[in-house]
């Protein structure tokens, strides 16, 4: 079937024949050729760009892998620090709230302190005021029961007895109104 | 200077060039002798035993399966993690001979098996077909002497602008994939898997033998192809580039069809050289994956 091609168109061609008349040494000569470049390139080329290809396909997908790994993580971490950065402005706002109410606490209890202490020294003050004043009449009171005892022995002469004379002037100095002297004393 | 007016001047010069060639040097008349077909013709360089004579379609044989070779093992040690341009081009053939046209056309361990075979193919017809268009001194037809020193004149000439590469190639290629159909469904299943299903009776015999035929006829389709493709190509490039002139003996045809030449030769190497290549391969690759498949 092929050489009634080639003759076909060698008698058409005419001077031409040869471009359509194939050449069996040529063949063999292509044949061998193509059979060693074919062994040279599965041995020494083909192995090589494909091991170098695969590698890196491998290298770009673990990249990948590992890159949408880190996103992850970062994501994850992100959202921890997130919550952690909640949760610490919460605490935070919570110890602030808690010693604003401590010193308002504290500023209350140290007024009612104050305020306290100052009415209990008010007071105290006030009972030494009294005291003394207590221990002023009565001083008074005997300087009176003396001098009037003294005044009435030097006017009568005579002596009553000590203890007689005493509940004399005690029970004339009861009579007599102090209560005047202890208001002033008091008011001082 | 415009776009235009770029445009006028370079028209003007081309038609100034073509009257004043035509004014100067005029007609030769016919040129009877140039025989523009023995640009293709092999002379016997070396003479060996039998058929095996070495000639100008061994030698560019050879330069291409040495390229070829040198090219990808160079590159194939020095494979680097960032590549560089010439590695991303071998890569790129490489992933389109791996994955385009062998694990398109065939099953996995088919392709594993068969594709240092269709790589090899693919690469050996590309580089053939591109050095094709590199001008070589190879025409021992029409020497040029200088000094006295016989000096083939510069030609461009492909391996597989010759029938008998192609052709060669095409055996293999139907040889190998008859072999795998063979091994895969049996010699009677083979033969049996040439009929569609479901077709029976004479339709079936008529089928069988059509399909048969058919079969046989990749061997010329194949070949034909790729040989006609490049030795058409080779031609018209020779005929625009000043054969025509040569033969009609008007050397102004030569001074209008040079442009036609410049802009077929840049056709020529940047777009069928690399076609026709994959076309070859592609089709070798269905062949195998047809062969195998039990559904036809």
């Amino acid at each position: 079937m092929l050489d009634a091609v080639v003759i076909a168109a060698a008698k058409e061609e005419g001077g031409g024949s040869f471009l359509v008349q194939p050449d069996l040494g040529l063949m063999v000569w292509t044949l061998l050729v193509f059979a060693i470049s074919g062994y040279l390139l599965k041995k020494y080329a083909f192995p090589q760009i494909a091991e170098a290809l695969d590698k890196r396909q491998r290298v770009i997908e673990d990249s990948l892998e590992t890159a949408a790994k880190t996103r992850t993580e970062a994501e994850t971490l992100l959202e921890e620090y997130r919550e952690r950065l909640a949760a610490a402005r919460e605490q935070a706002e919570a110890i602030l709230a808690r010693s604003r109410k401590a010193a308002e606490t504290s500023e209350k209890e140290t007024l009612a302190e104050a305020k306290e202490r100052r009415e209990e020294l008010l007071a105290q003050t006030k009972r030494e005021i009294e005291a003394e004043t207590r221990r002023a009449i009565q001083d008074i009171r005997n300087e009176v029961a003396d001098l009037t005892i003294l005044a009435t022995e030097k006017i009568t002469r005579k002596t009553l007895t000590e203890a007689d004379q005493r509940k004399l002037v005690e029970e004339t100095l009861a009579e007599l109104d102090f209560s005047s002297l202890a208001g002033e004393g008091s008011k001082n | 200077m415009s776009k235009r007016a770029k445009i006028f001047t370079g028209l003007g010069v081309y038609i100034a060039g073509l009257v004043l060639l035509v004014a100067v040097a005029g007609s030769g008349g016919k040129n009877e002798e140039y025989q523009p077909q023995n640009e293709f013709k092999l002379d016997v360089w070396v003479d060996l035993p039998g058929p095996f004579d070495i000639n100008k379609a061994v030698l560019y044989v050879v330069i291409a399966a040495v390229i070829t070779v040198w090219a990808m093992v160079y590159i194939a040690r020095r494979m680097q993690d960032k590549p560089n341009r010439v590695q991303t081009l071998v890569e790129s053939v490489f992933n389109l001979m791996r994955d385009n046209i062998t694990r398109n056309n065939m099953d996995a361990s088919m392709a594993a098996k068969w594709f240092p075979f269709i790589a090899t193919l693919f690469l050996f017809i590309w580089i053939s077909n591109l050095i094709g268009y590199i001008p070589f001194p190879t025409n021992t037809e029409h020497p040029i002497s200088v000094f006295g020193l016989e000096i083939p004149s510069l030609a461009i000439y492909a391996a597989t602008a010759n029938l008998s590469v192609p052709l060669v190639l095409s055996i293999v290629v139907f040889i190998a994939f008859t072999y795998e159909g063979v091994r895969a469904k049996g010699p009677l299943g083979y033969l049996k898997g040439l009929v569609p299903k479901g077709v029976t009776g004479g339709m079936a015999v008529f089928i069988f033998f059509l399909e048969l035929f058919s079969n046989l006829l990749r061997l010329i389709s194949l070949s034909v192809r790729l040989f006609a493709n490049i030795l058409a190509g080779h031609l018209i490039i020779l005929f625009m580039a000043g054969g025509i002139a040569v033969l009609l003996g008007i050397a102004a045809i030569g001074w209008l069809t040079l442009p036609l030449g410049v802009i077929l030769f840049v056709f020529e190497v940047g777009l069928v050289a690399t076609l026709q290549a994959f076309i070859f391969a592609t089709l070798a690759s269905i062949y195998f994956g047809g062969a195998v498949a039990h559904d036809h």
